[in-house]
């Protein structure tokens, strides 16, 4: 595989440079999706403009449940971009919802103001 | 507790892009056979392909039948095409202009969707489409007309000199806008957008004549570009039907090709890894907006691929009757396929999903509830969603494809330019730049 590789544009130098350099600031924690029974669970945070977790990937099922606990300093609304788009809207403090994607695809969940991907659920 | 039900919004206004749901990663096995796939077609074309030049412009083509001929150069269909290209850009400026600042106002679709991506099946299936129906054209041609100035000609002659430079920037402002602009889908920018492209390409015209047309209008140039691949070419004024690849031959190098392949291609790499989850996470942790980085990353793509393809295609003996720096252009042609089929796997469930969505819309251009065109009623078929390994399966076979195309056409290319002891040796790393752009291609198709 040296001539390929010798040869690959940029776009894979740059690929795989980021891919390497960038898995490691999200605080796993906090934001990793756990399993429990059919249901995914994700937690999200929000302290003023600040979000986690930072466009993580998280696998879904189609018509799988997904709750989100948001745990946020101040009232918000989420985009869910799916076909057609969602949204959420939560209040200060903790709370939970749920979210299902009936078609495959990846679908970004994103605040609105300041502009921030925190989920790319990759639904199959 | 929130509302546990998440709403559902048309066409709330949002910085994303248009669309919802993006496609997933094709599946790593089907992305590793489409690689190996590219590389083995690469070298079985080198070793076993024909040995002297096969295309050539002047002689290649069988005449169309006299009736197809006289239809197609027919002056009613010429008006007809005309007329519906400033049907569609009245009613959709009216959208605009008239219409509300949201998503489902069909303006974004028409512009984003049906225009941008609709034209490369158009003209793979039409020719050289956009310049048919072209309402800069047509007001151009009008205008001209009514002041007297002979079909075509402007102030000055175009200065070959520019080539398609002119063009290669504005298909950078487009998908500049497209990728990278945070506010894309708000109608104002796009709006601007669009009465600076129609104001530039009148006064473009005016001056040096429709020829700057079809150098520096951004869709005609794209669409022009694609329709080399179309079986409907001309040979000495007469309608011809060719091979894809005896009509992709056919292409005039000129300055500034290289730049145009290279936007083009470079930008749909561009909007595959922005998505990617490594750059997005390291956009997001930074400071400032991503407008900077994106910015940035769209450019080093571009620029990218137009090296790779002038290092690529100058490393090799020359003959005294080709200058060396002649071969980038004399070479672009061949990514034009790898474009196309980068482009399918890219954008088709965009163009079939959106595309049908944007058909719907545009019965109700200002958003009251109309039925203009009875489609308002219609609903969105999301077979291919719902469908994605027959999805991956179609996007790798169509980067292949490209790619055969790409490769064929590189080496008639090469065997009609350079010296004869320089013919195999010479195309080597044009091939190698060729496997990486779709192996590059393919990953990104996997990673993001």
């Amino acid at each position: 595989m040296r001539l390929p590789l010798r040869a690959a544009p940029l776009v894979l130098v740059l690929g795989l440079g980021l891919t390497a350099c960038g898995g490691d600031d999200s605080p796993a924690d906090s934001a990793g999706p756990t399993t429990d029974g059919d249901a995914v669970a994700i937690t999200v945070t929000r302290k003023g403009d600040d979000f986690t977790p930072n466009g993580e990937r998280v696998e879904l099922g189609v018509d799988q449940t997904l709750t989100l606990t948001i745990d946020a300093d101040q009232a918000g609304e989420l985009h869910v971009h799916s076909t057609p788009e969602q949204e959420i809207e939560y209040d200060a403090g903790t709370s939970e919802h749920e979210l299902t994607i009936d078609r495959p695809g990846v679908v970004e969940v994103e605040s609105h103001e300041p502009d921030v991907v925190l989920l790319q659920l990759e639904v199959r | 507790m929130g509302d546990p039900l998440p709403r559902s919004i048309p066409g709330s206004i949002s910085a994303h892009g248009l669309g919802g749901a993006k496609d997933l990663p094709i599946p790593s096995e089907l992305a590793i056979a489409g690689a190996v796939a590219a590389l083995v077609i690469s070298f079985t074309v080198l070793a076993v392909a024909w040995r002297e030049p096969r295309y050539d412009a002047a002689t290649s083509g069988r005449p169309a039948p006299e009736w197809l001929d006289r239809l197609v150069s027919s002056r009613a269909l010429a008006v007809a095409g005309r007329v519906f290209g400033m049907v569609v850009l009245l009613y959709v400026g009216a959208a605009a202009v008239f219409g509300k600042d949201s998503l489902i106002n069909p303006f974004l679709g028409t512009f984003y969707v049906l225009l941008w991506v609709g034209l490369v099946p158009a003209s793979l299936l039409l020719g050289p489409f956009f310049k048919a129906i072209s309402p800069a054209r047509t007001i151009s041609m009008l205008f001209a007309r009514v002041s007297g100035v002979p079909d075509g000609e402007g102030l000055r002659p175009y200065p070959e000199r520019l080539g398609y430079w002119p063009a290669a920037l504005a298909l950078f402002a487009f998908v500049w806008l497209e990728l990278v602009y945070p506010s894309s889908t708000a109608l104002g920018p796009v709006r601007l957008w669009c009465a600076a492209y129609l104001g530039i390409m009148l006064i473009g015209s005016a001056v040096w004549g429709t020829t700057f047309l079809a150098r520096a209008d951004p869709f005609e140039v794209y669409s022009s570009l694609v329709a080399k691949l179309s079986i409907w070419g001309r040979r000495e004024g007469r309608l011809v039907l060719r091979s894809p690849l005896a009509n992709l031959d056919t292409l005039v190098a000129r300055p500034g090709l290289v730049a145009v392949v290279g936007v083009l291609f470079g930008s749909t790499a561009f909007d595959s890894f922005r998505e990617s989850t490594p750059w997005l996470k390291l956009v997001q942790s930074l400071s400032t907006t991503r407008m900077l980085p994106d910015t940035l990353a769209l450019v080093v793509f571009s620029l990218g691929v137009a090296l790779i393809l002038t290092v690529a295609t100058m490393a090799t003996g020359v003959t005294s009757d080709t200058p060396r720096r002649a071969l980038p252009s004399l070479f672009a042609h061949s990514v034009v396929p790898i474009i196309v089929g980068y482009v399918t796997a890219h954008y088709l469930t965009y163009l079939v999903e959106y595309g049908q969505r944007t058909v719907i819309q545009l019965s109700d251009p200002f958003s009251r509830g109309d039925d203009f065109l009875g489609t308002a009623d219609l609903q969105v078929d999301y077979w291919l969603s719902t469908h994605p390994t027959f999805l991956a399966v179609t996007k790798v076979v169509a980067v292949a494809l490209g790619h055969v195309v790409g490769v064929v056409a590189a080496h008639d290319r090469a065997i009609k330019l350079l010296p004869r002891r320089h013919q195999l040796t010479g195309q080597l790393p044009l091939l190698v730049a060729m496997v990486g752009f779709t192996v590059g291609g393919l990953y990104l198709l996997f990673a993001a």
